[in-house]
Protein backbone atom coordinates (compact mmCIF):
# COMPACT_ATOMS: atom_id res chain seq x y z
CA UNK A 1 0.00 0.00 0.00
CA UNK A 2 1.33 3.86 -0.84
CA UNK A 3 1.19 6.19 1.62
CA UNK A 4 -0.27 9.35 -0.28
CA UNK A 5 -0.98 12.93 0.99
CA UNK A 6 -4.39 13.66 1.29
CA UNK A 7 -5.25 15.94 -1.50
CA UNK A 8 -8.49 18.45 -1.26
CA UNK A 9 -8.94 17.12 -4.99
CA UNK A 10 -8.70 13.05 -3.54
CA UNK A 11 -6.32 10.15 -3.89
CA UNK A 12 -4.17 10.79 -6.56
CA UNK A 13 -4.55 9.52 -10.04
CA UNK A 14 -2.51 5.93 -10.62
CA UNK A 15 -2.06 5.45 -7.00
CA UNK A 16 -2.67 1.91 -6.35
CA UNK A 17 -4.08 0.09 -3.52
CA UNK A 18 -3.76 -2.90 -2.77
CA UNK A 19 -5.92 -5.21 -0.35
CA UNK A 20 -5.16 -8.83 1.26
CA UNK A 21 -7.68 -10.02 3.97
CA UNK A 22 -6.84 -12.91 6.77
CA UNK A 23 -8.69 -15.35 8.17
CA UNK A 24 -7.39 -16.47 12.22
CA UNK A 25 -8.46 -19.50 13.31
CA UNK A 26 -8.03 -22.85 15.31
CA UNK A 27 -8.54 -26.26 14.32
CA UNK A 28 -7.08 -28.99 16.57
CA UNK A 29 -5.58 -26.95 19.10
CA UNK A 30 -3.50 -25.18 16.69
CA UNK A 31 -3.62 -21.62 15.80
CA UNK A 32 -3.71 -20.45 12.19
CA UNK A 33 -3.33 -17.32 10.32
CA UNK A 34 -3.51 -17.68 6.51
CA UNK A 35 -3.48 -14.51 4.05
CA UNK A 36 -6.03 -14.07 0.77
CA UNK A 37 -5.09 -13.65 -2.62
CA UNK A 38 -4.00 -9.47 -3.07
CA UNK A 39 -6.71 -7.62 -4.71
CA UNK A 40 -5.69 -3.94 -6.02
CA UNK A 41 -7.07 -1.35 -7.13
CA UNK A 42 -6.05 1.73 -9.31
CA UNK A 43 -7.18 5.12 -8.93
CA UNK A 44 -8.43 6.49 -12.07
CA UNK A 45 -7.99 10.38 -12.65
CA UNK A 46 -11.15 12.62 -12.36
CA UNK A 47 -11.19 15.38 -14.41
CA UNK A 48 -12.30 18.61 -13.38
CA UNK A 49 -12.16 22.51 -13.52
CA UNK A 50 -12.79 25.49 -12.07
CA UNK A 51 -13.23 29.21 -13.58
CA UNK A 52 -13.30 31.86 -10.68
CA UNK A 53 -13.65 35.72 -11.01
CA UNK A 54 -11.22 37.44 -9.01
CA UNK A 55 -11.92 40.93 -10.47
CA UNK A 56 -15.35 42.59 -8.75
CA UNK A 57 -16.56 44.62 -11.20
CA UNK A 58 -14.38 46.53 -12.83
CA UNK A 59 -14.76 50.43 -13.39
CA UNK A 60 -14.05 51.49 -16.97
CA UNK A 61 -14.26 54.45 -19.36
CA UNK A 62 -15.51 54.60 -22.51
CA UNK A 63 -12.76 54.12 -25.26
CA UNK A 64 -10.45 52.72 -22.46
CA UNK A 65 -8.17 50.16 -24.53
CA UNK A 66 -6.26 46.67 -22.41
CA UNK A 67 -8.31 46.60 -19.38
CA UNK A 68 -8.29 43.51 -17.74
CA UNK A 69 -10.44 40.80 -15.85
CA UNK A 70 -8.52 38.66 -13.36
CA UNK A 71 -9.91 35.02 -13.22
CA UNK A 72 -8.36 31.83 -11.74
CA UNK A 73 -8.38 28.80 -13.37
CA UNK A 74 -8.04 25.80 -10.42
CA UNK A 75 -7.48 22.08 -11.51
CA UNK A 76 -10.04 20.04 -9.24
CA UNK A 77 -9.39 16.91 -10.28
CA UNK A 78 -6.59 14.62 -8.93
CA UNK A 79 -4.50 14.59 -11.71
CA UNK A 80 -2.21 16.93 -13.69
CA UNK A 81 -3.92 18.14 -16.51
CA UNK A 82 -3.84 20.91 -19.93
CA UNK A 83 -6.46 23.04 -20.22
CA UNK A 84 -7.30 25.11 -23.08
CA UNK A 85 -9.06 28.58 -22.94
CA UNK A 86 -10.86 30.77 -24.59
CA UNK A 87 -12.48 34.31 -24.41
CA UNK A 88 -16.21 35.21 -25.16
CA UNK A 89 -17.00 38.84 -25.19
CA UNK A 90 -20.30 38.41 -27.04
CA UNK A 91 -22.91 37.97 -24.11
CA UNK A 92 -26.23 38.34 -23.87
CA UNK A 93 -28.02 40.47 -20.88
CA UNK A 94 -25.33 43.24 -20.91
CA UNK A 95 -25.44 46.29 -22.57
CA UNK A 96 -22.41 46.51 -24.91
CA UNK A 97 -19.89 43.76 -25.99
CA UNK A 98 -16.38 44.64 -25.03
CA UNK A 99 -13.39 43.97 -28.05
CA UNK A 100 -11.21 41.48 -27.15
CA UNK A 101 -7.59 42.70 -27.15
CA UNK A 102 -5.31 41.22 -29.55
CA UNK A 103 -4.26 39.07 -28.28
CA UNK A 104 -6.80 38.95 -25.39
CA UNK A 105 -5.91 36.45 -23.10
CA UNK A 106 -2.95 36.56 -20.52
CA UNK A 107 -1.11 34.96 -18.14
CA UNK A 108 -0.74 37.15 -14.70
CA UNK A 109 3.31 36.59 -15.35
CA UNK A 110 4.27 39.12 -12.55
CA UNK A 111 1.41 38.38 -10.36
CA UNK A 112 0.20 41.95 -10.32
CA UNK A 113 -3.60 41.12 -10.59
CA UNK A 114 -4.34 43.28 -13.34
CA UNK A 115 -2.97 43.25 -16.80
CA UNK A 116 1.06 44.89 -17.38
CA UNK A 117 3.71 44.75 -19.48
CA UNK A 118 5.47 41.17 -18.14
CA UNK A 119 2.51 39.34 -18.72
CA UNK A 120 2.69 36.78 -21.00
CA UNK A 121 -0.37 35.83 -23.83
CA UNK A 122 -1.53 32.84 -23.82
CA UNK A 123 -1.52 31.21 -27.04
CA UNK A 124 -3.83 28.24 -27.58
CA UNK A 125 -2.10 24.56 -28.24
CA UNK A 126 1.53 26.40 -27.54
CA UNK A 127 1.48 27.27 -23.87
CA UNK A 128 -1.81 25.58 -22.14
CA UNK A 129 -1.28 25.80 -19.04
CA UNK A 130 -0.48 22.65 -17.43
CA UNK A 131 -2.20 22.43 -13.75
CA UNK A 132 -1.03 19.46 -11.29
CA UNK A 133 -3.62 18.04 -9.01
CA UNK A 134 -5.39 21.02 -6.60
CA UNK A 135 -2.71 23.83 -8.40
CA UNK A 136 -4.59 26.80 -10.04
CA UNK A 137 -3.23 30.06 -12.19
CA UNK A 138 -4.34 33.61 -12.77
CA UNK A 139 -5.42 34.45 -15.54
CA UNK A 140 -6.48 37.79 -17.39
CA UNK A 141 -8.95 38.50 -19.69
CA UNK A 142 -8.01 41.88 -21.86
CA UNK A 143 -10.56 43.71 -23.67
CA UNK A 144 -11.32 47.26 -24.85
CA UNK A 145 -14.55 49.49 -24.27
CA UNK A 146 -15.87 50.53 -27.39
CA UNK A 147 -16.73 54.57 -27.35
CA UNK A 148 -20.20 54.01 -27.65
CA UNK A 149 -20.40 52.65 -24.14
CA UNK A 150 -22.00 55.05 -22.03
CA UNK A 151 -21.67 55.97 -18.41
CA UNK A 152 -23.45 52.96 -16.26
CA UNK A 153 -23.35 50.31 -18.98
CA UNK A 154 -22.33 47.09 -18.47
CA UNK A 155 -21.02 44.90 -21.08
CA UNK A 156 -19.51 41.29 -20.14
CA UNK A 157 -16.97 39.24 -20.92
CA UNK A 158 -16.37 35.00 -20.25
CA UNK A 159 -13.54 32.76 -19.77
CA UNK A 160 -13.89 28.83 -20.46
CA UNK A 161 -11.26 26.46 -19.26
CA UNK A 162 -11.85 23.16 -21.39
CA UNK A 163 -9.78 20.09 -20.11
CA UNK A 164 -7.06 18.92 -22.97
CA UNK A 165 -8.25 15.29 -21.97
CA UNK A 166 -11.69 16.19 -22.60
CA UNK A 167 -14.97 17.49 -21.90
CA UNK A 168 -18.35 16.85 -21.74
CA UNK A 169 -21.05 14.84 -19.87
CA UNK A 170 -19.92 13.77 -16.28
CA UNK A 171 -19.10 10.48 -16.56
CA UNK A 172 -17.56 10.35 -19.91
CA UNK A 173 -14.80 7.73 -19.63
CA UNK A 174 -11.30 8.41 -21.67
CA UNK A 175 -9.55 5.06 -21.40
CA UNK A 176 -6.20 5.02 -20.80
CA UNK A 177 -5.97 8.95 -20.95
CA UNK A 178 -5.19 9.69 -17.56
CA UNK A 179 -2.01 10.03 -15.71
CA UNK A 180 0.68 7.63 -16.21
CA UNK A 181 -2.23 6.01 -18.50
CA UNK A 182 -4.80 5.39 -16.14
CA UNK A 183 -8.44 5.82 -17.36
CA UNK A 184 -9.69 9.28 -17.05
CA UNK A 185 -13.18 9.92 -16.10
CA UNK A 186 -15.26 13.45 -16.35
CA UNK A 187 -16.08 14.16 -12.93
CA UNK A 188 -18.50 17.10 -11.69
CA UNK A 189 -17.56 19.98 -13.92
CA UNK A 190 -17.39 17.98 -17.19
CA UNK A 191 -13.96 18.88 -17.52
CA UNK A 192 -14.83 22.33 -18.22
CA UNK A 193 -15.48 25.69 -16.27
CA UNK A 194 -16.61 29.18 -17.02
CA UNK A 195 -16.78 32.46 -14.98
CA UNK A 196 -18.07 36.26 -16.27
CA UNK A 197 -16.60 39.01 -15.62
CA UNK A 198 -18.11 42.44 -16.09
CA UNK A 199 -16.75 46.25 -16.94
CA UNK A 200 -19.26 48.79 -15.64
CA UNK A 201 -18.78 52.60 -17.71
CA UNK A 202 -18.24 55.07 -15.15
CA UNK A 203 -16.71 58.54 -17.26
CA UNK A 204 -16.56 60.27 -13.98
CA UNK A 205 -13.71 62.37 -12.79
CA UNK A 206 -11.72 63.73 -10.32
CA UNK A 207 -9.61 66.45 -9.94
CA UNK A 208 -7.53 67.50 -7.17
CA UNK A 209 -5.70 70.31 -6.13
CA UNK A 210 -3.44 71.39 -3.13
CA UNK A 211 -2.04 74.76 -2.05
CA UNK A 212 -0.47 75.90 0.59
CA UNK A 213 -0.57 79.42 2.50
CA UNK A 214 2.80 80.50 5.42
CA UNK A 215 1.95 82.34 7.94
CA UNK A 216 5.33 83.17 10.10
CA UNK A 217 5.26 84.52 13.34
CA UNK A 218 5.98 88.05 12.28
CA UNK A 219 3.15 88.66 10.61
CA UNK A 220 5.17 87.73 7.32
CA UNK A 221 4.89 84.78 4.70
CA UNK A 222 8.73 83.35 5.55
CA UNK A 223 8.65 79.33 6.03
CA UNK A 224 10.94 80.26 9.05
CA UNK A 225 11.11 77.72 11.77
CA UNK A 226 7.56 78.43 14.06
CA UNK A 227 6.17 79.38 10.71
CA UNK A 228 2.71 77.78 10.31
CA UNK A 229 1.75 76.29 6.86
CA UNK A 230 -2.18 76.81 6.16
CA UNK A 231 -2.73 73.48 3.29
CA UNK A 232 -6.08 73.22 1.81
CA UNK A 233 -6.91 69.83 -0.60
CA UNK A 234 -10.14 70.85 -2.99
CA UNK A 235 -11.75 67.90 -4.64
CA UNK A 236 -14.17 67.87 -7.28
CA UNK A 237 -16.25 65.36 -9.41
CA UNK A 238 -17.18 65.86 -12.69
CA UNK A 239 -18.83 64.46 -15.84
CA UNK A 240 -21.66 61.44 -15.05
CA UNK A 241 -20.79 59.04 -12.55
CA UNK A 242 -20.29 58.56 -9.04
CA UNK A 243 -16.74 58.40 -7.48
CA UNK A 244 -17.32 55.61 -4.91
CA UNK A 245 -15.54 55.82 -1.40
CA UNK A 246 -13.42 58.37 -2.18
CA UNK A 247 -10.86 59.00 0.35
CA UNK A 248 -8.24 61.47 0.43
CA UNK A 249 -4.90 60.94 2.68
CA UNK A 250 -1.87 63.45 2.76
CA UNK A 251 1.71 62.98 4.34
CA UNK A 252 2.34 65.88 7.16
CA UNK A 253 5.43 67.20 5.29
CA UNK A 254 8.74 66.16 7.12
CA UNK A 255 10.05 68.78 8.97
CA UNK A 256 6.92 69.56 10.13
CA UNK A 257 4.48 69.22 13.13
CA UNK A 258 1.20 68.62 12.64
CA UNK A 259 -1.11 71.83 14.04
CA UNK A 260 -3.59 69.41 16.80
CA UNK A 261 -6.98 69.20 16.14
CA UNK A 262 -6.65 71.41 12.51
CA UNK A 263 -8.00 69.17 10.13
CA UNK A 264 -10.99 70.26 8.76
CA UNK A 265 -13.47 69.19 6.25
CA UNK A 266 -15.72 72.24 4.19
CA UNK A 267 -15.13 74.09 7.25
CA UNK A 268 -16.38 71.85 9.80
CA UNK A 269 -14.03 70.67 12.51
CA UNK A 270 -12.60 66.78 12.51
CA UNK A 271 -11.31 65.25 15.50
CA UNK A 272 -7.80 64.19 15.16
CA UNK A 273 -8.78 60.64 16.72
CA UNK A 274 -9.79 57.79 14.69
CA UNK A 275 -13.34 58.07 15.71
CA UNK A 276 -16.91 58.04 14.20
CA UNK A 277 -16.35 61.23 11.95
CA UNK A 278 -15.07 61.35 8.78
CA UNK A 279 -11.43 62.03 9.54
CA UNK A 280 -8.21 61.51 11.40
CA UNK A 281 -4.74 61.50 11.74
CA UNK A 282 -3.46 57.98 11.26
CA UNK A 283 -0.07 58.05 13.69
CA UNK A 284 1.22 54.60 12.73
CA UNK A 285 3.99 54.59 10.68
CA UNK A 286 4.46 57.82 9.19
CA UNK A 287 1.61 60.64 10.26
CA UNK A 288 -0.90 60.32 7.71
CA UNK A 289 -4.19 62.72 7.63
CA UNK A 290 -6.96 60.48 6.42
CA UNK A 291 -10.71 62.35 5.45
CA UNK A 292 -13.63 60.08 4.18
CA UNK A 293 -15.69 62.02 1.51
CA UNK A 294 -18.36 59.42 0.88
CA UNK A 295 -20.00 58.75 -2.83
CA UNK A 296 -18.97 61.95 -4.76
CA UNK A 297 -21.35 63.16 -7.67
CA UNK A 298 -20.66 66.10 -9.73
CA UNK A 299 -23.77 67.79 -7.71
CA UNK A 300 -22.20 67.59 -4.77
CA UNK A 301 -19.95 70.81 -5.74
CA UNK A 302 -16.16 71.07 -4.12
CA UNK A 303 -15.14 69.84 -1.15
CA UNK A 304 -12.21 71.16 0.98
CA UNK A 305 -9.90 69.42 3.43
CA UNK A 306 -7.92 72.36 5.11
CA UNK A 307 -5.11 71.45 7.77
CA UNK A 308 -1.74 73.16 9.43
CA UNK A 309 1.27 72.23 10.23
CA UNK A 310 4.18 74.21 11.80
CA UNK A 311 7.80 74.02 10.56
CA UNK A 312 10.35 72.37 13.04
CA UNK B 1 29.94 -17.87 11.64
CA UNK B 2 26.89 -17.27 14.36
CA UNK B 3 24.29 -15.33 12.28
CA UNK B 4 24.70 -17.76 9.51
CA UNK B 5 24.43 -20.90 11.31
CA UNK B 6 21.00 -18.82 12.91
CA UNK B 7 19.93 -17.97 9.16
CA UNK B 8 20.07 -21.88 8.57
CA UNK B 9 17.92 -22.59 11.43
CA UNK B 10 14.96 -20.33 10.41
CA UNK B 11 14.73 -21.41 6.89
CA UNK B 12 14.99 -24.86 8.16
CA UNK B 13 11.53 -24.37 10.20
CA UNK B 14 10.16 -22.01 7.67
CA UNK B 15 10.27 -25.26 4.73
CA UNK B 16 8.78 -27.71 7.77
CA UNK B 17 5.64 -25.55 8.61
CA UNK B 18 5.03 -25.23 4.58
CA UNK B 19 5.51 -28.68 4.06
CA UNK B 20 2.47 -29.38 6.81
CA UNK B 21 0.48 -27.01 5.39
CA UNK B 22 0.78 -28.98 2.10
CA UNK B 23 0.45 -32.26 3.08
CA UNK B 24 -2.91 -31.60 4.51
CA UNK B 25 -4.25 -29.83 1.48
CA UNK B 26 -4.71 -26.66 3.71
CA UNK B 27 -7.34 -26.12 5.62
CA UNK B 28 -9.25 -22.88 4.61
CA UNK B 29 -9.39 -20.52 1.36
CA UNK B 30 -9.80 -17.27 1.35
CA UNK B 31 -10.63 -15.02 -0.97
CA UNK B 32 -10.90 -11.59 -1.54
CA UNK B 33 -12.39 -9.00 -4.47
CA UNK B 34 -13.24 -5.48 -5.13
CA UNK B 35 -15.48 -4.10 -7.12
CA UNK B 36 -18.18 -1.08 -7.43
CA UNK B 37 -21.34 -0.61 -7.76
CA UNK B 38 -23.52 -0.29 -10.89
CA UNK B 39 -26.94 0.88 -12.21
CA UNK B 40 -28.66 -0.94 -14.64
CA UNK B 41 -32.62 -1.67 -15.79
CA UNK B 42 -33.52 -5.13 -16.02
CA UNK B 43 -35.26 -6.64 -18.83
CA UNK B 44 -38.54 -5.51 -16.72
CA UNK B 45 -37.63 -2.13 -16.84
CA UNK B 46 -36.82 -2.29 -13.18
CA UNK B 47 -33.81 0.24 -11.58
CA UNK B 48 -31.10 -2.18 -9.92
CA UNK B 49 -27.89 -2.32 -9.25
CA UNK B 50 -24.84 -5.05 -9.69
CA UNK B 51 -21.58 -5.51 -8.50
CA UNK B 52 -18.77 -4.83 -11.38
CA UNK B 53 -14.99 -4.99 -11.17
CA UNK B 54 -13.58 -1.80 -9.62
CA UNK B 55 -12.04 0.20 -12.76
CA UNK B 56 -12.61 3.66 -13.32
CA UNK B 57 -12.94 4.54 -9.55
CA UNK B 58 -12.29 8.02 -8.84
CA UNK B 59 -12.08 9.94 -5.36
CA UNK B 60 -15.34 9.93 -3.82
CA UNK B 61 -16.87 6.64 -5.12
CA UNK B 62 -17.23 3.88 -3.31
CA UNK B 63 -15.55 0.45 -3.17
CA UNK B 64 -16.77 -3.00 -2.05
CA UNK B 65 -14.75 -5.21 -0.56
CA UNK B 66 -16.07 -9.18 -0.33
CA UNK B 67 -14.46 -11.89 1.35
CA UNK B 68 -15.10 -14.73 0.92
CA UNK B 69 -13.73 -18.22 2.79
CA UNK B 70 -14.43 -21.86 2.45
CA UNK B 71 -12.81 -25.27 5.04
CA UNK B 72 -11.57 -27.07 2.73
CA UNK B 73 -10.16 -29.39 5.22
CA UNK B 74 -11.35 -32.81 6.97
CA UNK B 75 -12.18 -30.27 10.73
CA UNK B 76 -14.35 -28.07 11.63
CA UNK B 77 -12.44 -24.25 11.95
CA UNK B 78 -12.83 -23.08 15.34
CA UNK B 79 -12.83 -19.18 16.62
CA UNK B 80 -12.64 -17.82 12.89
CA UNK B 81 -11.61 -14.38 12.65
CA UNK B 82 -11.46 -12.58 9.36
CA UNK B 83 -9.15 -8.85 9.28
CA UNK B 84 -9.00 -6.95 6.95
CA UNK B 85 -6.92 -3.20 6.82
CA UNK B 86 -8.85 -0.14 5.57
CA UNK B 87 -6.26 1.53 2.99
CA UNK B 88 -5.20 5.20 4.62
CA UNK B 89 -6.87 6.47 0.68
CA UNK B 90 -10.04 4.74 2.00
CA UNK B 91 -13.13 6.08 4.13
CA UNK B 92 -14.75 2.99 6.15
CA UNK B 93 -18.56 3.56 5.24
CA UNK B 94 -20.27 3.88 8.38
CA UNK B 95 -22.53 0.32 9.21
CA UNK B 96 -21.06 -1.27 6.10
CA UNK B 97 -19.34 -4.12 7.32
CA UNK B 98 -21.44 -7.53 6.83
CA UNK B 99 -20.84 -10.83 8.03
CA UNK B 100 -23.77 -13.53 8.95
CA UNK B 101 -23.39 -14.71 12.54
CA UNK B 102 -20.23 -12.49 13.01
CA UNK B 103 -19.81 -9.50 15.39
CA UNK B 104 -17.90 -6.56 13.80
CA UNK B 105 -14.62 -4.95 15.25
CA UNK B 106 -12.84 -2.19 14.22
CA UNK B 107 -9.19 -1.22 15.16
CA UNK B 108 -7.39 3.07 14.97
CA UNK B 109 -3.86 1.50 15.36
CA UNK B 110 -3.10 -0.50 12.52
CA UNK B 111 -4.68 -3.72 14.08
CA UNK B 112 -3.05 -3.92 17.36
CA UNK B 113 -6.24 -3.55 19.46
CA UNK B 114 -9.87 -3.91 18.63
CA UNK B 115 -12.98 -3.24 20.14
CA UNK B 116 -16.87 -2.86 18.79
CA UNK B 117 -17.58 1.22 17.32
CA UNK B 118 -19.87 2.17 20.21
CA UNK B 119 -16.25 1.14 22.61
CA UNK B 120 -13.58 2.64 20.00
CA UNK B 121 -12.06 5.87 20.85
CA UNK B 122 -9.13 8.44 20.00
CA UNK B 123 -7.22 10.15 22.46
CA UNK B 124 -7.14 13.90 20.68
CA UNK B 125 -5.57 16.64 22.71
CA UNK B 126 -5.33 14.40 25.64
CA UNK B 127 -9.14 13.67 25.91
CA UNK B 128 -10.50 10.69 24.31
CA UNK B 129 -13.55 11.01 21.75
CA UNK B 130 -15.49 8.23 20.33
CA UNK B 131 -13.74 6.76 16.66
CA UNK B 132 -15.00 7.57 13.76
CA UNK B 133 -14.88 6.32 10.45
CA UNK B 134 -12.02 8.33 9.14
CA UNK B 135 -10.54 6.39 12.18
CA UNK B 136 -10.44 2.87 11.25
CA UNK B 137 -7.99 1.39 10.24
CA UNK B 138 -8.64 -2.17 10.00
CA UNK B 139 -12.12 -4.09 10.56
CA UNK B 140 -12.98 -7.71 11.40
CA UNK B 141 -15.09 -9.85 11.99
CA UNK B 142 -15.35 -12.83 14.75
CA UNK B 143 -17.57 -15.84 14.18
CA UNK B 144 -18.97 -17.80 17.45
CA UNK B 145 -19.91 -20.47 14.85
CA UNK B 146 -17.52 -23.01 14.45
CA UNK B 147 -16.63 -23.69 10.68
CA UNK B 148 -17.56 -27.01 9.49
CA UNK B 149 -15.57 -29.12 6.57
CA UNK B 150 -16.93 -27.60 3.28
CA UNK B 151 -18.76 -24.53 5.12
CA UNK B 152 -18.04 -21.54 3.79
CA UNK B 153 -18.85 -17.80 4.61
CA UNK B 154 -18.38 -14.54 3.25
CA UNK B 155 -18.36 -10.81 4.71
CA UNK B 156 -18.63 -7.75 3.17
CA UNK B 157 -17.59 -4.12 3.76
CA UNK B 158 -17.48 -0.42 1.65
CA UNK B 159 -15.05 1.96 1.64
CA UNK B 160 -15.03 5.45 0.01
CA UNK B 161 -12.30 6.51 -2.15
CA UNK B 162 -10.67 9.94 -0.74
Amino acid sequence: MLAHPAWSAGTSAGTVIENVAQVNFDISGLNITLDSNVVSLTVAERVDVVVALQSPEILAASGEVDSGLLFTVSNTGNGSEAFSLEIDSVLAGDDFDPTPAVPAIYFDTDSSGDFSVGDVAYQAGVNDPVLAADASINILLVNDIPTTASNGQRGRSELNARSLTGSGSVGTIFNGQGDNGVDAVLGMTGGSGAATGVYLISDVQVQILKSVVVADPFGGAEPVPGAILNYAISIEVTNSGTAANAVVTDVVPTNTTYVSNSLQVNSSALTDAPDLDAGELNTSGVATLVVRLGDLTQSDGRQTVTFQVSID
Amino acid sequence: MKSMSKLAVFLFFTATSMAVFAQDGGYLEVNTVVQTEEAYTDEAGELRTRLVAAEKVVPGDEVIYTVTFKNVGDEPAENVVITNPISADLTYVAGSAFGASSSVQFSVDGGKNFAAAEDLTVSEDDAARLATPEDYTHVRWLFSNDLAPGAQGVVRFRARLK
